[in-house]
């Protein structure tokens, strides 16, 4: 085993473990960061599959192949974020603005109010 | 209608002392006042003290879309007839209000009016008042909005409106930025909602020039918009 097939693998198994960890709460993930875990850890050790799955699928070099398929999965993440935080973004808002309705203040007018510090009037909703 | 019913949304951040002289400038009308402060840094109630007004404060800062969404929203649990749009930096004249308002209580020669638009391009004198540069953004950007909704106007991103209380319940905005304007149009063609452009005067004072629109920011809108209509 070469020095740099050390270094990936102890990197995989991190992100592993980091991904075990995080997605504590849903299945899935878990099942699907070791997967990809266990395909990783199996082309780190077998360089040549990666060649020869490029070569089945029309492209010349392993690493191409790899390159190509990082570059989608890329952009997918950065999609399902985008989409994540917009969802985000709206229940803040949603929360943001049950709080000024409720909070919301009724300034009076000094030739409303009968108080005689009247420009200080101010009454919550 | 009693003026009362009639609810004038002014969404405000950071606008500091402008926001008083624009709000003192509608109270004698009227109408029932709704300030939404958008997470200003100085609180926008500390500037309307002695203001017969209603004012709610986001508690972080979201946008123009949603302030107005806000306003809206508190003012139809308050009973509001008509909902009007109005900037709190004193481009909009609130003598125009009752011209907004009018189509939508009385209907016009086609019937019910929903939404009642403001344009600075339907009378000769307020177009003058558009200094050039403006003038080819704002038409690129009414361009631009009939591409996204199909709904063709002679402006764009005016923010001076009136929706009627039926109207408003059917908008609901989720832009929470400057999009908001194009999104409207999107919700009122949806909702078959009837709608009138009217012409109003726009004042350019260097103090709203300074706090309107850029050039870079409308790119920022149709990137708004090409998002939304990607993902909604």
């Amino acid at each position: 085993m070469t020095s740099i097939q050390g270094i990936l693998i102890a990197g995989f198994v991190i992100a592993a473990i980091f991904a075990g960890t995080v997605f504590r709460a849903k299945l899935v993930y878990r099942l699907l960061a070791l997967l990809l875990f266990l395909t990783a850890t199996i082309l780190v050790i077998f360089p040549d599959l990666t060649t020869v799955i490029a070569h089945a699928l029309g492209v010349g070099r392993g690493a191409d192949l790899l390159l190509y398929v990082s570059l989608i999965t890329g952009i997918d993440v950065a999609l399902l974020l985008y989409l994540r935080i917009r969802d985000l973004e709206q229940k803040l808002s949603r929360l943001v603005r049950d709080v000024a309705v409720r909070d919301a203040l009724h300034i009076a007018g000094a030739a409303a109010s009968e108080n005689p510090r009247k420009n200080e009037v101010t009454t919550r909703l | 209608m009693e003026p009362s019913g009639i609810f004038i949304i002014i969404p405000a951040f950071n606008e500091n002392a402008v926001l008083r002289s624009t709000v003192s400038g509608v109270i004698p009308f009227g109408y029932t006042v709704v300030v939404v402060d958008d997470g200003s840094a100085i609180p926008a109630a500390s500037h309307l003290e002695g203001l017969n007004v209603y004012c709610l404060r986001h508690a972080v800062n979201l946008g123009q879309g949603a302030a107005l969404q806000t306003g809206g929203e508190f003012a139809l649990t308050r009973g509001a007839e008509v909902i009007v749009h109005f900037d709190a930096d004193g481009q909009h004249s609130p003598e125009l209000i009752e011209r907004l308002v009018e189509p939508i209580v009385t209907g016009d020669a086609h019937g019910k009016v929903e939404v009642v638009l403001g344009s600075r391009f339907l009378d000769a004198d307020d177009r003058r008042m558009v200094p050039r540069r403006k003038r080819i953004l704002l038409k690129t950007g009414a361009f631009v909005s009939w591409v996204f909704t199909g709904v063709w106007l002679t402006d764009a991103h005016n923010g001076f409106r009136a929706l009627s209380c039926t109207a408003a319940g059917k908008i609901q905005l989720k832009e929470n930025g400057f999009a908001h304007a194009t999104e409207i149009l999107d919700l009122l063609r949806r909702a078959k909602l009837s709608f009138k452009e009217v012409p109003v005067a726009i004042r350019y004072t260097s103090y709203s020039r300074a706090k309107g629109q850029s050039m870079f920011n409308s790119f920022n809108i149709v990137i708004d918009l090409m998002l939304r209509k990607l993902f909604k």
